[in-house]
């Protein structure tokens, strides 16, 4: 067969990226350029300046790829942009060179939603194995999707306020962290003791979470030690919170697995970084004969050779879309209705 | 040589193809909230209906600002990637120069105008030769009136949109007149071809003044 070559770019946030990878599982060449350090100073990203960089970034970092992979735009076969969730303004740029270079050298063009994509970054690795599990945990989303084949997404627990990458970015922020604070927090937890008692948030029988309580626990805590005048150890905060977080994950994920007799987990989502939460779930998995699968670190956060690779079942499934494709910020992945897939 | 002009920095798409100097396509509709969606498609449709490949472009005109944020940036997305992915030159202008440019001239002074909200606007004023007085700038509406005060009244505002208590006349691009009068205008290397917003972002305000 043919070898398949497909382009992916990624802009829903603060990356600008493009990858290109064979086959669906053999990255060739990936760029990304990361705002983190101008949106530092913000405290978050702010949405109007992380537009203004794609704007300005976006073909040079196409060309990078391109230059990197030694190819020409005319050996791609398909062209896949990430058009939610996201932010809309960020996701434009993405959608709008894709367009242009989907049109201009008349190459398929293929929607992929981001999230779609955190999970195939997986197929980096090893191809995914059905049916199976994907523990989805990142700075927006926080789900357990059930995946009977390819790009069949039934959602079957999500949270009901803060997403665990948020939470942790946000318990961070109170202990003086930058943002995003997420793997500073992993790397404290790692040297720090669970010492400090914290709620398990939403211990109950549904597959959803609740990371908002989890977050006030926090605040409450270093209020009161501050009024009694106690030092907040930071590192066995971290450790505290970390271990509150992974427990209840594990604990709902696991039991997903059972009752839907599913033997494949997938993590995936910049969250999936987390060292702890990886070693635990492999351990556990490993117990019940479980197959356990994670990105590489590099792939975990945002990066666009996970819209490659998802793009590659995409393209291989028909989707297509048109130069009227448009970012949807919220795009669900669950149920999702292809865009403008092309007749037959 | 065959120019394609792309405009999307407000509400409006204005876009056409000038060859050897003569228009010869055009669309200028109002799509709003839908111009990202219909920008591209709609320039792809109107290259075919000219009976052209995008590869028969030699050169792309953008305006690169100012007026609406994101309507800047899909303009300016697609003039870029179009430009970089087929080696093409790309030549940028104001959308108050354009604005400028097309005006018939019956006054000395041309003050384009372009709404930026809460009482300011992007403005400037041009002579007859189109060359700028006051230069393109984020301002306020008063102020800019009060810069008008000595042009002797021989001037008129141009815009596509409307402003209470001001007599504006309505901005109807000439497309051909703007490109056969900027065509010889030094182009820009595709990657470095960027929205000229004229106003930071409020982000960006706030830290400032804060510093300050
Ligand atoms: N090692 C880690 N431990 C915990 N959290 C981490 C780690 N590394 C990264 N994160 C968190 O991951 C999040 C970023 O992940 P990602 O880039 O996938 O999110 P996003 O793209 O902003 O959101 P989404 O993918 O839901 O749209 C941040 O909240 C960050 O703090
Ligand atoms: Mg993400």
């Amino acid at each position: 067969m043919k070898d398949i070559y497909i382009l992916g770019i990624e802009t829903s946030c603060d990356e600008t990226s493009a990858s290109i990878v064979k086959n669906g599982n053999e990255e060739i060449a990936t760029v990304v350029l990361s705002q983190i350090d101008i949106h530092k100073d913000f405290g978050g990203v702010v949405p109007e300046i992380a537009s203004r960089h794609h704007v300005k970034n976006i073909t040079i970092v196409i060309e990078e790829c391109l230059e990197k992979a030694n190819m020409e735009i005319n050996q791609i076969d398909g062209i896949a942009v990430t058009y939610g969730p996201g932010l809309v303004g960020s996701l434009l740029v993405g959608v709008e060179a894709a367009k242009t270079l989907a049109y201009a050298n008349n190459i398929p063009l293929i929607p992929v939603n981001h999230m779609s994509g955190h999970i195939y970054a997986n197929e980096l690795e090893k191809p995914l194995e059905f049916p199976l599990i994907a523990l989805v945990i990142s700075g927006g989303h926080t789900e357990l999707i059930y995946m009977k084949d390819h790009y069949n997404f039934e959602k079957i627990g999500g949270t009901l306020d803060d997403a665990v990458g948020e939470c942790y970015d946000k318990v961070a922020r109170i202990v003086n962290v930058p943002y995003p604070g997420g793997p500073t927090i992993d790397r404290w937890a790692y040297e720090g003791k669970d010492t400090y008692s914290l709620p398990l948030p939403l211990n109950d029988d549904s597959y959803n979470f609740s990371f908002s309580g989890l977050k006030s626990a926090v605040i409450n805590l270093v209020h009161n030690e501050k009024q009694r005048g106690n030092e907040i150890r930071k590192k066995d905060l971290a450790a505290s919170f970390q271990n509150t977080v992974v427990e209840i994950i594990t604990k709902k994920t696991m039991r997903a697995l059972k009752d839907y007799q599913v033997n494949h987990l997938i993590i995936a989502g910049g969250v999936a970084a987390n060292k702890v939460l990886r070693e635990r779930l492999m351990e556990l998995c490993q117990k019940e004969n479980i197959s356990f699968s994670c990105p590489s670190i590099q792939h975990c956060t945002d990066n666009a050779a996970m819209i490659a690779a998802s793009g590659y079942h995409a393209y291989l499934l028909g989707h297509r879309a048109d130069l009227t494709l448009n970012p949807q910020s919220s795009l669900e992945l669950a149920n999702q209705k292809v865009v403008n897939k092309e007749e037959d | 040589m065959k120019v394609l002009y792309i405009d999307t920095t407000t509400s409006y798409l204005y876009t056409g193809i000038v060859v050897d100097g003569k228009l010869i396509v055009e669309i200028k509709k109002e799509f709003g909230k839908d111009l990202s969606r219909q920008a591209l498609s709609k320039i792809s449709d109107m290259i075919k209906q000219a009976k052209l490949k995008p590869t028969d472009i030699d050169k792309i005109m953008v305006v690169n600002g100012p007026g609406s944020f994101t309507g800047i940036r899909v303009g300016v997305t697609i003039a870029k990637t179009f430009a970089y992915t087929l080696k093409k030159e790309v030549i940028t202008l104001l959308s108050l120069e354009a604005m400028a440019i097309s005006n018939k001239n019956e006054k000395v002074f041309k003050v384009p105008i372009i709404d930026a909200r809460r009482g300011y606007i992007y403005g400037a004023i041009y002579n007859q030769e189109n060359i700028p007085v006051l230069k393109p700038q984020y301002i306020s509406l008063e102020a800019l009136k009060s810069a008008t005060n000595h042009l002797l009244e021989d001037f008129e505002y141009i815009s596509n949109q409307e402003f209470t208590d001001l007599k504006v006349e309505s901005y109807n691009p000439n497309i051909e007149k703007i490109v056969n009068t900027l065509i010889s205008r030094e182009g820009t290397n595709p990657h470095a071809v960027n929205p000229v917003y004229l106003k930071q972002t409020e982000a960006e305000e706030k830290q400032n003044t804060e510093i300050i």
